[in-house]
């Protein structure tokens, strides 16, 4: 296969694939919105003065960071139903709902971490530090993006899984190693800008809180 | 006037002889003797297995095995169509012996009539497939869109125990019609029924790609008020003989059929010795056959004893199957997936140790080279981990194979992709820990002397990434390693515990990944008490 053929099956495929990529980041967006939900409720508990809430939203923190998400996956993907029935009406559970649902526990842990120590920052008037979890969370996010393609071990038909279609469709052995750089180019032109964009973003946070960097580093690689 | 007295005398005396006879042949084997035809019950359209020739006889499978039968009981033969529906009603009303008709052995046919073992013969779930599907398992038709026709017994089964997406077609038509216009990837059928099928000129490109699954023996049967007979017993010597002979796989390669995996273990285990020479599958002093020679589908608590025996006692009054505990192969299985998991996150821990300790001294060591280690800890930070081992175990692993004729294992490349992933992450904070230090003392250079002062600073995100990718060390199950995600989907397809399994499952990991935690807490407090000394 020469450069031109292989640029030109490549293109062919662009929108496809390319579709693929926007449910990544669909099913990243909506697992980031269940997540922060919930981590939100469970530092909101830790922070209440109750000692029993207190304890329990630590405890439940504690078992969502134990939780393994891409055994979590197969989890709800073999026990959640496909359709359940609700009085005569049928509905279906979408399986990239299901690898969203996987997803959201694991930022349900970091959302509880980070936006209870950026809620103590706040009630201290200390904004800019606060202000932290912003870039954070964004760069949570890019996590997410790239755990995201595991979703294809359940059949949802993002990016990974498209690019299996792809390969089988244009049989071409060699053109396996170009599709799956390929995509891995669409994770890269997306995480690497924002990730870069947030870490500037956090520099200059830094710079005005005036703290120490490798604590805060600590968080955000979790 | 008497010869009508003596007719009626004769009457009643032939009558009595008859109902009496009716007594003498508590075994139904010394009415057929006594008949000299064994009459059996045989499908006429289901070829190659039961059907009829040019002449309108009844020919296939089954009414050689029916004829083989006859011979060994040196009777003749009389061959009788059954459909599904009327089989077992014929056999309970006494019009034939024996049924050899596609007869699934499950718990209820054995409610209404004694279904012989050993089982003959077995059906499963296959796909039909056009060419260069690229099937290789069934985990590949995950999500997929896979045909079924309404009303097959294991439609939804197979979409619970594979994650199937079932499009559900009204007839054989409709549904052969989808699979052509690609409609869906593969078409869901029974593998006896596929024989029939492959054979239409239309569909001889089509193939079947996959082992067959769900596999369900099926049984010869004589009438409930048989169990325990004379009868009962030639039959099943006649099958076992069979099966060590190997005369039912000829049977089967003569019928042209593709030869199926059931017959092949079964004649392994049925051909198999005691150390002291004796064959495994000999009958026990009750009469019965061991358990182990036995349809295990069908074993309830009261044939079996010890692990066995609690295992079944708790599935029947629970409905919780805990295979991997009182079946030896489930339990093996699930052990060695185990094992695999725990050298995987072993590997991937050290791996990923090494390799962000490499790279962060490479980039300290040697300035020139600092740019081009931070833009490929950058790539790989953002390269999604699964998408790398797809990459170098298919991509790259191809060429590797026909350049070179060299295989990876699939366990090396997914400590490898994963621990690059995990590896990238620390060269990142080992650096950021070095910049720190050089904040505290100018002239501090990452070396390996500096090294441990780097990690200490840096342990919690190190630790951080590490139990990451414990956690990930699943993902190597999609190119099938046999590890603890791919032996318990295994199990899942097999014996249909969706929900146990993946209880078992979760619960196992979420103690690994505990397990992993405890250990590197234990090593921080053991770091601060060798400090503090």
């Amino acid at each position: 296969m020469t450069p031109a053929e292989i640029v030109h099956v490549l293109v062919v495929w662009t929108p496809f694939l390319a579709g693929g990529f926007l449910w990544n980041i669909l099913i990243s967006l909506v697992a980031m919105a269940i997540g922060t939900v919930f981590g939100a409720v469970l530092a909101r508990l830790r922070l209440s003065g109750r000692k029993s809430l207190a304890r329990m939203g630590l405890a439940v923190t504690e078992l969502t960071r134990n939780i393994p998400t891409f055994v979590f996956l197969f989890y709800l993907a073999f026990l959640i139903p496909v359709e359940f029935k609700v009085s005569d009406e049928i509905y279906s559970f979408p399986a990239w709902l299901k690898a969203s649902l996987a997803l959201s526990v694991a930022v349900v842990g970091f959302v509880s971490d980070n936006l209870l120590v950026a809620w103590q920052h706040w009630r201290n008037a200390n904004h800019s530090a606060a202000l932290l979890f912003v870039p954070s969370w964004t760069m949570y996010l890019v996590i997410i993006v790239m755990a995201s393609s595991t979703a294809s071990v359940i059949g949802v038909g993002e990016i990974v899984s498209r690019c299996n279609v792809v390969i089988a469709a244009v049989s071409g052995e060699e053109m396996m190693v170009w599709v799956y750089i390929y995509a891995i180019g669409y994770f890269f032109g997306l995480c690497f800008p924002l990730n870069w964009a947030m870490g500037r973003v956090k520099k200059r946070l830094l710079a005005h809180v005036g703290g120490t960097s490798a604590q805060k580093c600590g968080e955000c690689e979790r | 006037m008497v010869s009508h007295g003596m007719l009626r005398a004769a009457c009643v005396l032939a009558l009595i002889a008859i109902l009496s006879s009716q007594e003498a042949f508590a075994d139904r084997l010394d009415l057929i003797q006594m008949r000299g035809v064994l009459i059996v019950g045989v499908k006429s359209d289901y070829p190659p297995f039961g059907m009829l020739d040019a002449n309108g006889r009844l020919i296939g499978f089954e009414p050689d095995l029916a004829a083989e039968l006859a011979r060994r009981l040196n009777v003749r033969l009389q061959l009788v169509a059954v459909s599904s529906t009327n089989r077992l009603q014929k056999l309970e009303e006494g019009a034939i012996d024996v049924v050899i008709a596609t007869l699934g052995d499950t718990p209820q046919r054995r409610q209404i009539a004694t279904l012989i073992e050993p089982n003959y013969y077995a059906s499963g779930v296959a796909v039909v497939a056009p060419p260069n599907a690229h099937l290789s398992s069934w985990a590949d038709l995950r999500g997929k869109k896979v045909c079924a026709t309404q009303g097959a017994y294991f439609n939804r089964s197979m979409a619970q125990r594979f994650l199937l997406d079932l499009q559900v077609f009204n007839g054989t038509r409709d549904t052969k019609m989808a699979l052509r216009d690609g409609r869906c990837v593969a078409w869901l059928y029974d593998d006896t029924g596929i024989v029939g099928l492959l054979n239409d000129p239309e569909w001889t490109s089509y193939e079947t790609p996959l082992p067959s699954t769900m596999v369900s023996p099926w049984a010869m049967a004589i009438a409930a008020s048989e169990h325990g007979s004379e009868l009962e017993r030639a039959i099943s010597d006649a099958i076992a003989d069979w099966h060590r002979s190997g005369w039912l796989i000829e049977t089967e390669q003569r019928w042209g059929i593709k030869s199926s995996r059931f017959l092949a273990d079964t004649h392994q285990l049925w051909t198999q010795t005691e150390p002291d020479g004796g064959p495994v599958c000999a009958r026990l002093a009750s009469g019965e056959w061991p358990s182990e020679c036995r349809n295990k589908l069908l074993l309830t608590s009261t044939d079996v004893s010890g692990l066995q025996h609690i295992g079944l006692l708790i599935k029947e009054r629970t409905g919780l199957n805990l295979t991997i505990f009182y079946d030896a192969y489930d339990r093996n299985l699930f052990l060695a997936g185990l094992w695999m998991t725990l050298q995987l996150m072993a590997g991937c821990i050290v791996g990923s140790l090494i390799l962000g300790c490499l790279g962060a001294l490479v980039a300290e060591g040697m300035p020139w080279l600092c740019g081009l280690v931070r833009l490929s800890a950058a790539i790989g930070r953002m390269t999604p981990p699964l998408l790398l081992i797809y990459l170098i175990f298919f991509g790259v692993g191809h060429i590797v194979v026909t350049r070179y004729g060299w295989t990876f294992d699939g366990s090396m490349i997914a400590v490898l992709c994963l621990s690059l992933y995990t590896g990238c992450a620390i060269v990142y904070t080992l650096l950021e820990a070095c910049a720190l230090l050089r904040n505290q003392e100018p002239g501090f250079a990452l070396g390996w002397r500096g090294l441990p002062r780097a990690l200490r600073l840096a342990y919690t995100p190190v630790i951080a990434a590490l139990i990451n990718v414990v956690k990930a060390t699943g993902m190597a199950s999609a190119i099938a390693v046999p590890e603890l995600i791919s032996a318990s989907t295994a199990i899942v397809a097999e014996q249909g515990n969706a929900a146990v399994m993946m209880n078992v499952l979760m619960i196992a990991y979420f103690l690994l990944v505990m397990g992993v935690v405890r250990l590197f807490n234990c090593l921080e407090r053991w770091m601060l008490q060798h400090d503090a000394r």
